[in-house]
């Protein structure tokens, strides 16, 4: 018996400390920060000042910040919309017995495969560009002028359709294997019954997608919270109020921008811990919203 | 079997099916055209001068295919050095992260032992935890005790695949039945070496899956390797590719840029040509983001 408790540990150790150094002590360690006035990240315990809620005060105040979790709130809202609606035609053109599946289903997810520095890299430095870029080439070949896409005023909107074009192979994947699993059975009824494919589609599918709706759902979410690498390649030395999110508000506050040297790692535990339960509030809606399937088939 | 095969291959296209499914190979068709398209320019770009990129003559070739656009990147933009950190960084972490995960989700999924629900809990709730929270105390530790080098970002990447390992191996334990165990048992094999010889071998599949994903993530990790990679020496390929990019404005060249993004997406994208199957398998099997 002994033994055999011995062996366990010794098993489950090395996952364990994994968890409690990577995980459990910095997780604590920066709720705590978030209530402390703290100017360098690597400052020591003994110079932290204790200021209550002053640093959720300062960054919610803060107009940089505002704009910050705007440009979130954008990206969720119009690009949800864009990814979602998208990876579900092509999870139901895939679906309705085409020919090559596997080859089309494969290339519509290789960007989630390609390292996202690169594929943002080629959209910046090609599809963009306003010398000899692809978009100005075909409005140019229609007989329109060419615009400049990464100017102040267009560059939010390159950037959020660059990233919903890597995002959509994913949550399409998502759907198809939703799609796959409901049974041939309610369709070849439905048929029979004289449903067209739209109708089908509306009666059929979609209900029972709900619990892959759900699942699609949260990961976009979180996703977005998270949002930062194509934030950061599309202002990639300066931040730009245009294009900045939370997490880049986060990185600039507590590591520094070029020209400005004041850091404030107080401030940026607690722009941490605002993002954390933001994700954890949505795993929380989204089980309470969309029960867990009900439905059995 | 093999006859019923044979008659559905011979059966005949129907054309009507297939114009009913036109609208939706045209809209498949144009999209991947579109990113075909894409992938190609650049490749032509990057055999191709600055001045041709600039003019829109990519596709001409008129001076030659510029095969030192790569050896230029590959030298003098420190690419080597990018790429080699970055396979060391994903070759190391793919086999540690095996073997702190394997043995214990052996034990998580075999055994009842105090704090064996906490610790899967705990698990689940590390992987939906944003890097964000985590970066700064790791941070401010690194700097304390003074850990930097290769070594800081091959350990932060072991750390980090730790939580999603555990748990898909886990489900993968739980299903293998415990004859194998009883039969090693009565043999006089000890539980360490029933594991190691036994079971670890049965579940190889997954074990190959999850290192895919463990590589993929590792070589296009960006998040940390912006924080903690404070050296050329150290920084991967995703951070070295935006130093290029950023040091475009005194190079200009443009054609070197192009072949540094070719060199950073190669390893991933043969890897999908040989194992698409098995990648979007895993991705829709497990539901889980890899």
């Amino acid at each position: 018996m002994k033994r055999k408790k011995s062996f366990i540990i010794a098993f489950i150790l090395p996952c364990l400390l994994s968890l409690l150094i990577m995980y459990l002590y910095p997780v604590i360690r920066t709720v705590l920060m978030s209530f402390f006035g703290i100017e360098s990240v690597t400052a020591s315990v003994s110079d932290w000042t204790f200021n209550g809620v002053d640093n959720y005060i300062k960054i919610f105040g803060s107009p940089t910040f505002q704009r910050a979790m705007t440009n979130m709130l954008l990206i969720w809202l119009v690009g949800g919309i864009i990814v979602l609606c998208f990876a579900l035609l092509f999870a139901v053109i895939l679906t309705s017995g085409i020919r090559f599946k596997k080859f089309f289903r494969a290339a519509i997810y290789l960007p989630n495969i390609i390292s996202a520095v690169a594929l943002a890299t080629m959209w910046i430095q090609y599809i963009y560009n306003q010398d000899y870029g692809l978009l100005n080439q075909l409005l140019e070949a229609v007989g329109l002028e060419g615009k400049n896409w990464l100017g102040t005023d267009m560059k939010f909107w390159a950037m959020l359709f660059a990233f919903c074009f890597g995002a959509v192979g994913y949550y399409m994947l998502i759907f198809i294997s939703g799609i796959e699993r409901i049974p041939a059975d309610l369709y070849e009824a439905a048929t029979i019954d004289g449903a067209n494919k739209i109708q089908q589609f509306g009666s059929i599918t979609m209900p029972l997608l709900r619990s892959i709706f759900k699942t699609n759902i949260t990961f976009w979410s979180v996703n977005c919270i998270t949002f930062f690498l194509w934030s950061k390649m599309f202002a990639p030395v300066s931040t730009e109020a245009s294009t900045i999110v939370p997490v880049v508000y986060l990185y600039d506050t507590v590591f520094g921008t070029t020209g400005n040297v004041q850091r404030d790692a107080g401030a940026g535990a607690a722009i941490g811990v605002v993002l954390a339960v933001f994700v954890g509030l949505i795993y929380f809606i989204m089980n309470k919203l969309i029960k867990d399937d009900d439905l059995e088939f | 079997m093999s006859k019923k095969e044979k008659v559905v291959y011979k059966e005949k296209i129907n054309w009507k099916k297939e114009a009913a499914l036109l609208p939706g190979y045209l809209i498949v068709l144009i999209w991947i055209a579109f990113t075909a398209a894409f992938l190609i320019w650049i490749l032509a770009a990057s055999l191709s001068t600055s001045r041709e990129i600039f003019s829109g003559a990519v596709f001409k070739f008129e001076s030659g295919f510029h095969f030192e656009n790569y050896a230029n990147a590959w030298n003098s933009s420190n690419v080597s050095v990018f790429f080699m950190n970055s396979l060391l960084y994903s070759v190391v972490s793919c086999v540690a992260v095996i073997l702190i995960s394997a043995p214990a989700a052996y034990v998580l999924s075999r055994y009842i032992f105090l704090g064996n629900k906490p610790i899967k809990t705990s698990l689940i709730l590390a992987m939906s935890i944003p890097e964000v929270m985590i970066i700064m105390p790791i941070y401010a530790l690194t700097a304390q005790y003074h850990i930097r080098g290769r070594i800081l970002l091959m350990v932060l990447y072991i750390f980090i695949r730790v939580p999603f390992t555990t748990t898909y191996l886990l489900n993968f334990f739980a299903s293998l039945s415990r004859s194998y165990e009883e039969a090693a048992a009565i043999d006089g094999c000890t539980p360490g070496k029933t594991f190691w010889q036994i079971m670890l071998p049965l579940i190889q599949p997954a074990i190959v899956t999850v290192t895919i994903f463990n590589f993929l993530s590792v070589w296009n990790e960006f998040f940390m390797a912006l924080i903690f990679a404070t050296s050329t020496e150290m920084t991967p390929v995703g951070v070295g590719l935006l130093q290029i990019v950023n040091g475009m404005k005194y190079t200009g060249d443009y054609g070197g840029l192009f072949a540094a993004v070719i060199i950073v997406f190669l390893p991933t994208f043969l890897l999908y040509i040989f194992l698409s199957e098995k990648i979007i398998a895993g991705v829709t099997g497990g539901g889980v983001k890899g």
